[in-house]
């Protein structure tokens, strides 16, 4: 299993965990997700790792009942969203507050705060995206 | 014509199949078993086969079969990468690619699956993927990240959820008929679908496959070399195995027209070219259902309706055999028939193309195989009791 920081994305993991989000985009404009040291576009190698603000909109969803193992942390049920982020496009797994159990919508704007997961004694860093 | 085009056969078959955690066998004893069927089903000596080939993190490496099959010499071993059930069809290929390269002349494709020797297969599967990204969304399990994909393709691509309920139904009817289904003589409740308990949604236990233990096993040959053999042919006609740019293990980032497809555009694309056959060709359709709604979108992809059309085609009466237009999964499926990784339901392309299948196709003669659904890595293989 893939851990934090031992990957090409180990400067998102290090920036979420000190609040903010960084995502990698190459000298030709695009955004590399997953990360890469090595833009397939256009050749290059040099990557930036660039601050976006945690505003995205909603790509899809579940609400999970069944208590998988490594979930054990979670409250039942709770809600994994992929989601757009904001004038790059790239997405995100995270999870989405849900206390009315209100079903999301695709397209829907959500606005993300900088959490953790525990699984395994460890915290992850983790998006934590609420509505509006 | 394509070199696979109806040039090697399946000559055999060998199916065990029990309840989860109910083998009377540890996992490499049972494959033993299938493989003894399958070649006692085509009258060929097993010391003979010469290749294996398997998918899906088979745990059993073919030279340790080798003692107790009594194989002479061993000439290829050999999976199609991938940790989930997209491998099934494209282990076919594999052997056949053994068989036409003259590397190999007597092929087993098998897979086995018992739990108490191999532990759970979704957790299997997920070793493969699961990393911090999705562990801190909770997203640990197949069933959630096909139900992230089923809810995109109801809710943004206008698919009705009620068709998965059509599907899950054909499967159950025809495993409740068929003597070697997990379900069998079982009457199917809808009402009990209906209110079984939520899994992640949209999916609810019953548009889960649930794992049995056993193993099934294929002889393959050359085509000439099967009809010479005891049993009806049953032809290759044509594989496709992999992915196209903007599929695969890509973090949820796939093209945004390929995300909630089960990822068989290409593999499609490609096989209709190279058997020259084409949907309207395909008389019956074995479909790899992990989940309810990755079944629907597999059925989609291999071109048999679209997201407009789909609710006028994925119709309970339409799915089940004799009478319905497009038959499918007609030995139960991974729903009913029972789930030993989608090995299942390449034994029932089989039997339906003998014309031994629990429920008959009248004049069966083309059986699509649409591999696991929604993995990185997918497969899709048309069978045929004649070559057209
Ligand atoms: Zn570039």
């Amino acid at each position: 299993m893939m851990h934090a920081n031992d990957g090409a994305d180990a400067p998102y993991w290090n920036g979420l965990a000190e609040g903010r989000l960084l995502l990698p985009r190459c000298r030709c404009g695009d955004w590399l997700w997953p990360a890469a040291n090595h833009c397939a576009a256009c050749g290059g190698e040099e990557i930036a790792w660039v601050d976006r603000p945690m505003r995205a909109t909603i790509f899809s969803w579940t609400r999970t009942w069944h208590r998988f193992g490594l979930t054990e942390s979670l409250d039942l049920p709770f809600v994994s969203i992929v989601a757009t982020i904001d004038d790059c496009g790239i997405r995100l797994l995270g999870r989405l507050d849900d206390p009315d159990q209100l079903d999301p919508v695709i397209g829907e704007a959500i606005a993300g705060r900088s959490g953790a997961t525990r699984v395994e004694g460890r915290d992850i860093p983790t998006i934590i995206w609420s509505r509006g | 014509m394509h070199p696979l085009y109806g040039t090697t056969a399946v000559a055999g078959v060998g199916l065990r199949q029990y309840k989860r955690g109910a083998s009377p066998l540890p996992e490499q004893a049972v494959l033993v078993e299938a493989i003894l069927a399958a070649c006692a089903d085509a009258g060929f000596d097993p010391a003979d086969v010469d290749g294996f080939v398997s998918y899906g993190d088979d745990k059993n490496e073919p030279v340790q079969l080798m003692p107790a099959l009594g194989t002479r010499e061993l000439k290829w071993s050999s999976v199609v990468w991938g940790g989930g059930g997209g491998g099934v069809a494209g282990a076919f290929g594999l052997a056949a690619a053994a068989i036409l390269s003259g590397q190999a002349s007597a092929v087993i494709v098998f897979r086995a699956l018992v739990e108490g020797s191999s532990g759970r297969l979704s957790a299997a599967v997920m070793a493969h993927h699961l990393n911090d990204h999705m562990l801190a969304a909770g997203i640990v399990a197949p069933a959630q990240v096909c139900a992230i994909r089923a809810n995109r393709m109801y809710e943004h691509h206008g698919v009705p959820a009620s068709v998965a309920e059509e599907l899950v139904r054909a499967s159950y009817y025809h495993g409740s008929r068929n003597p070697e289904a997990v379900a069998f003589g079982q009457a199917f409740d809808l009402e009990e679908m209906r209110s079984s308990r939520w899994i992640a949604e949209p999916f609810r236990l019953f548009d889960c496959s649930r794992e049995n233990d056993g193993a099934a096993a294929f002889l393959m040959v050359s085509a000439d070399r099967a009809r010479d053999l005891k049993r009806p042919t049953v032809y290759l006609l044509g594989c496709a195995n992999g992915a196209e740019k903007g599929w695969g293990d890509l973090l949820e980032n796939d093209d945004e027209a390929l995300y909630p497809t089960a990822g068989f555009r290409s593999i499609a694309r490609r096989l209709y070219a190279d058997t020259g056959l084409s949907p309207a060709d395909i008389d019956v359709v074995q479909l790899y259902e992990n989940f309810s709604a990755q079944g629907v979108a597999s059925l989609i992809d291999h071109g048999f309706c679209t997201y407009e059309n789909v609710a006028e085609v994925v119709r309970f009466d339409n799915l089940v055999a004799p009478t319905g237009k497009l038959p499918v999964n007609t030995g139960g499926g991974n729903f009913a028939q029972g789930f030993i990784h989608g090995i299942g339901t390449a034994y029932e392309a089989v039997k339906q193309l003998r014309g031994e299948s629990a429920n008959p196709v009248p004049n069966a003669k083309i059986c699509l195989l649409a591999g696991g659904p929604g993995a990185p890595t997918v497969s899709s293989a048309i069978f045929g009791s004649e070559v057209p």
